[in-house]
C-alpha cells in the first residue's frame, strides 16, 4: 500500500487528567454530592462522548440526551464504583451501552449511512493532508459501528486493547478482530486515495 | 518462568494498532518492535496504522466555536434534571445542594395559577362556549391509565415559540398525547428513555414550572 510514513502526532491520553485525579473527583460526588467536582468531571468527558457518540451515528441532536443519561448514572451511581477498571472505562462504557441500546429501540435515529460517493472527494485539493482525512471519513462511515468504535477508542482516545474490550463489553481477542477487520476495510478506500493522487497529480 | 515470546509474523500484524498508539502492553511491546524491525510488511503496516490515528486525531481537533457553549448549556440542563429529582428526595445530610422550595407551597402557588390560566381561558371562550362539563382542562383529562406513562399537563406562555416548545419538550423527554385544550393546555408522556432514567412526572413537572416559556405544569395523577 502506497502510504507515507508520516510523523506520528501522539493520540490524546485515554485521561487528560490522570485516573487518580478523576477518581478524587468521583469521590468528592459520591461523599458529598459536590456540584464543582461533578462539573469538573463533565467536562473532562464531554468533547470526547460527542465524537465518539458522533462516530456512532447518533444524531447531532440526540448526543447530549445520551451524554446527560450517562452522567445521571454518574452523578446517581458515584458510590457504586469499585474501582475495579479505569474511571474513564467505566464512563464511556456506560455512554456506549446508553448509545446502543437507543439505537436498538430507534429513539434515537441513526445518520443514515450516505453512498461512498468518490465524486465527492475535492481530488483538486493540493492539501493532501485534507484529501486524506477526507478518504478517510467516507471509509470509517463504510464499517460496522463496532469496528468504527474500536478505531476510536484506539486511536482517538488512545485506549490499550484490554480498556477497549472493558468499554465494548467483550472479549480481547474480539477487539483484536474487530480492528483487523476495520484495517482490511480501510485498505479498499486507501488504495483508491493514493491511485487518485497519482491521476491527478 | 520466562514470558512466552510469540515472534510471528500474524501475532504480530493484530498489535500493530497499540504499537501506533503508544498503548502496547509492556510485556509486547519487545518482541513486536523486534519483529516490525526486520518486516518490511509490519513496517509499511505500522506506518498506515500511524497515518489513520494522525488523521483520526487531527479531525478530532477540529471543534467547532459553540463547542464550550454548548458544553455549559448542556450541562444546566442535566443539572435542573438532577435539582428536580432529588426535590423530591430525602435530603442527605451534608450535602452542598442548594434548599429546595417546599413543595407543598409551590403546588398551592401553581394550583392558583392554573386556576388564573383557566379563568383566562373561559373568558376568551365566552360563557356561550361551555357546556357544563367543568371546563377542567376537558382535552387532557385523559386517565393517567390510558396514556400510558408517567404524564403531565402543561400550559405554554403565549409568545413561546414553536422551537422554544420542541426544545423544551425534547429535553424533558415528553411528547405531546393530547391538546390544544380550550386554555392551550397539552397533556405530555415521559418516554420510556426518560423513565428508565429515573425521571417522574412529579420530576419533569417541577422542572418545567420553573421555565420561563412554561405557565402551568402539574403530573396527571395515576
Amino acid at each position: 500500500m502506497a502510504l507515507k510514513s508520516v510523523e506520528i502526532q501522539a493520540p490524546r491520553a485515554a485521561n487528560p487528567l490522570n485516573d487518580a485525579s478523576e477518581r478524587e473527583l468521583l469521590d468528592r460526588i459520591a461523599r458529598a454530592k459536590d456540584q464543582a467536582a461533578f462539573r469538573t468531571l463533565y467536562g473532562n468527558y464531554y468533547q470526547r462522548l460527542s465524537r465518539l457518540l458522533a462516530r456512532m451515528s447518533v444524531r447531532h441532536e440526540d448526543i447530549e440526551e445520551v451524554i446527560n443519561d450517562t452522567f445521571w448514572v454518574v452523578w446517581t451511581k458515584a458510590s457504586d464504583f469499585r474501582g475495579a477498571s479505569q474511571l474513564s472505562t467505566w464512563i464511556i462504557g456506560i455512554a456506549y451501552r446508553r448509545a446502543l441500546n437507543a439505537l436498538r429501540r430507534a429513539k434515537l435515529r441513526p445518520v443514515s449511512d450516505q453512498p461512498f460517493d468518490e465524486d465527492s472527494i475535492s481530488v483538486g485539493s493540493t492539501d493532501e493532508q485534507e484529501n486524506n482525512q477526507q478518504w478517510l471519513s467516507l471509509g470509517l462511515e463504510r464499517l460496522p459501528v463496532e469496528q468504527r468504535m474500536a478505531l476510536e477508542l484506539t486511536y482517538t482516545l488512545g485506549h490499550s486493547c484490554e480498556e477497549v474490550a472493558a468499554i465494548l463489553d467483550c472479549p480481547v481477542n474480539t477487539v483484536k478482530t474487530r480492528l483487523f477487520r476495520a484495517r482490511e476495510t480501510l485498505k479498499q478506500v486507501l488504495p483508491a486515495l493514493a491511485g487518485m493522487s497519482g491521476e491527478h497529480s | 518462568m520466562s514470558p512466552r515470546i510469540p515472534d510471528t509474523h500474524a501475532e504480530a500484524w493484530v498489535l500493530l494498532p497499540w504499537l501506533a498508539n503508544g498503548r502496547i502492553e509492556a510485556v509486547d511491546r519487545e518482541w513486536v518492535e523486534a519483529h516490525v524491525a526486520t518486516c518490511a510488511e509490519c513496517r509499511a503496516e505500522a506506518a498506515a496504522q500511524r497515518m489513520v490515528a494522525t488523521q483520526m486525531n487531527r479531525e478530532g481537533s477540529l471543534l467547532p466555536d459553540s463547542a464550550a457553549t454548548d458544553e455549559q448549556r448542556s450541562f444546566n440542563k442535566l443539572w435542573a434534571r438532577i435539582e428536580a429529582s432529588e426535590s423530591l428526595a430525602v435530603p442527605v445530610a451534608g450535602t452542598n445542594l442548594t434548599p429546595r422550595v417546599a413543595r407543598g407551597s409551590r403546588a398551592v402557588r401553581w394550583l392558583a395559577a392554573a386556576v388564573v390560566v383557566q379563568a383566562l381561558g373561559l373568558g376568551a371562550l365566552g360563557m356561550s362556549s361551555l357546556r357544563g362539563d367543568g371546563g377542567d382542562y376537558k382535552t387532557v383529562a385523559i386517565p393517567a391509565e390510558r396514556l400510558g406513562a408517567p404524564a403531565v399537563r402543561l400550559v405554554f406562555e403565549p409568545a413561546a415559540s414553536i422551537n422554544t416548545i420542541n426544545t423544551l419538550l425534547t429535553h424533558q423527554g415528553l411528547t405531546i398525547v393530547s391538546g390544544p385544550g380550550d386554555a392551550g393546555n397539552y397533556a405530555a408522556v415521559l418516554s420510556a428513555n426518560a423513565v428508565a432514567s429515573g425521571a417522574t412526572a412529579e420530576a419533569v413537572a417541577d422542572v418545567l414550572r420553573k421555565d420561563p416559556n412554561v405557565s402551568f405544569a402539574e403530573p396527571v395523577a395515576r
